[in-house]
């Protein structure tokens, strides 16, 4: 372990903890609003990096990697569709989503699908589905921190585990969303600038792209081709083109994603973060697929191919800059562990605990139990991740599918469709996630040929239709919901469409 | 292109340029959202 390093991460850790102290003084604790969506004030260059790097999460610097290293430039067919992800998601649903989640007094992803849908089902099963699988993907998120951290300081798992989850937990139990939206945007910053030195640093050792690519070419053709290692994909469109749908369209599904769109400051916010957040991805998206597959030169040998970003950056970097790559590797899993634990303590607190439990819990009081249902959960997520369960890349393409699965129609037709209705995005949800999960436990991908997200997400929109309109004479769309929007799609500010907020 | 087979270059460098034109448009079109948010405050 180098002193730069440590150096490093003591200080990056203090800067992250530091936001949450700043955020919790902000006023980030008085009341609900506050604490799960930042008092509805964030603007678009923080809206932009928060959504992206939590996107993104440990998977870029570990799953990303691995799948480069593995299959060659077949991996790009990811980083394809997450380049346009941010902007997709803002310019669908991003302004009016903001302006629907305000007129009906929503405060989470969950709660707004109940809004929209009246129907308590639609809360508990999407909370419970949220709870979940976020619950299984924070859990991918500290298993990336341990292993980082391991890696870094040399610490033994459960230490580094235990220090990383601490820190995480820290400031996100203090800050609430401002804190983790702030942490977020230094954190996009810091991934960035690790991430293009190492590429620049492999790019240099390799003796530029060109070279690099006629020595992986010699090496194995197949690995320069779209079908990946010994052409083992070669033709199956279906699965390509769910690479692509992963982390574009699908992301508008993530509940812990679309929470963004409702802590805007103002609809408009929507449109100037879309530019941010493509202008981010251009340069970060591809960049640690290209490593990993410059790595097949660089380290031939390598044992654990999800180590492969930062066995690059040990081997080719000076100590004091391998400090600040390491910084931003663990950057990357942390800003997207601390959004998604807070989603997975939210949900739990106002959708189960105040929709179900009490009704009448003051807004002190649901801080407070945010504040422990968080606490719990990382705990819990803790004591699984010491057990070191599947690869992370495996659990992330799991949860991602299912999730974008299960809830992207009932994101999209809630504020573009005014006939679907409740029955349409309850079959919609369940059939979403039965099919994607069926898809990823049966391994269907290999004898059909399609890629579980496409699959999924075909399955919940054609529920969503089909159901919606056989159902709406015995279920229509109140009146109140059609109004409200109308007002969102419409351009006027939020204050002076004197809609109800029921 | 870069010792790349075509459809590898397609895809490397093709989706990029199709999500900057995308973005492009998407802020040519949206031009007008400043009515939306006329009376409301300023973000943090």
């Amino acid at each position: 372990m180098n002193s730069t390093t440590i150096l490093f991460l003591i200080l990056y850790f203090l800067i992250v903890s530091g936001v949450g102290i700043w955020a919790m003084r902000g006023g980030a604790g008085q009341n609900l609003e506050g604490f799960l969506l930042g008092g509805r004030r964030v603007g678009p260059l923080i809206t932009a990096l928060t959504l992206q790097s939590t996107s993104m999460s440990g998977y870029m610097f570990l799953g990303a990697g691995a799948l480069g290293f593995g299959e060659g430039y077949w991996a790009l067919w990811y980083a394809a569709g997450d380049i346009g992800g941010g902007v997709l998601n803002l310019s669908i649903i991003g302004r009016r989503m903001r302006k629907f989640s305000e007129l009906m007094g929503a405060l989470t992803s969950i709660e707004y699908l109940e809004k929209r849908y009246p129907s308590p089902a639609i809360r508990l099963i999407g909370a419970a589905l949220t709870i979940f699988l976020l619950g299984a993907y924070v859990l991918a998120q500290f298993i990336a921190g341990g292993k980082g951290m391991a890696l870094v300081t040399g610490m033994p798992y459960a230490a580094a585990l235990f220090i990383a989850v601490s820190i995480i937990m820290l400031y996100t139990l203090l800050g609430g969303y401002l804190a983790v939206a702030y942490t977020d945007f230094f954190q996009s910053v810091i991934m960035l600038i690790g991430m293009v030195w190492i590429a620049t640093a492999a790019l240099a050792e390799v003796g530029g792209l060109t070279a690099a690519n006629q020595a992986i070419g010699a090496l194995d053709p197949t690995l320069l081709s779209v079908w990946g290692r010994d052409l083992a994909f070669e033709g199956r469109w279906g699965i390509a083109i769910g690479a692509v749908m992963v982390f574009s369209i699908g992301c508008m599904g993530w509940p812990h994603l679309v929470t963004r769109h409702m802590a805007m400051a103002r609809p408009i916010t929507a449109r100037r973060a879309g530019g941010y957040a493509t202008l981010f991805n251009l340069f970060f998206v591809s960049t640690p697929y290209l490593v990993g597959i410059l790595a097949i030169i660089i380290l031939p040998k390598l044992g654990d191919p999800e180590l492969v970003i930062f066995k690059v950056a040990e081997k080719l970097l000076p100590p004091a800059i391998t400090g600040l790559v390491m910084a931003a590797i663990m950057a990357a899993i942390m800003s997207t562990a601390d959004s998604l634990l807070l989603q997975t303590g939210s949900v739990a607190s106002r959708d189960i605990y105040q929709r179900f439990v009490n009704r009448h819990a003051s807004e002190q009081q649901m801080v407070w139990v945010s504040r422990g249902l968080v606490l719990a959960i990382g705990m819990v997520g803790y004591l699984i991740a010491l057990l070191e369960p599947p690869t992370v890349f495996a659990i992330v393409v799991f949860t991602t599918s299912v999730l974008g699965s299960a809830f992207l129609p009932a994101y999209v037709c809630a504020v573009w469709w005014r006939k679907a209705n409740t029955p349409g995005a309850i079959t919609s949800m369940v059939s979403g996630a039965s099919i994607a999960t069926a898809w990823e436990l049966a391994a269907l991908w290999d004898p059909t040929g399609l890629h579980p997200m496409l699959a999924g997400i075909v399955g919940s929109t054609a529920a969503m239709i089909i159901v919606s309109l056989a159902t709406q004479r015995i279920a229509p769309v109140p009146d109140y919901i059609v109004a409200t929007m109308d007002a969102a799609a419409r351009l006027e500010p939020s204050s002076a469409t004197g809609t109800s907020t029921a | 292109m870069f010792g790349l087979p075509l459809a590898t270059t397609l895809l490397v460098f093709g989706f990029p340029v199709l999500w900057i034109v995308y973005t492009i448009g998407f802020l040519i079109l949206s031009r007008n959202w400043e009515e939306d948010s006329a009376n409301e405050d300023e973000e943090a």
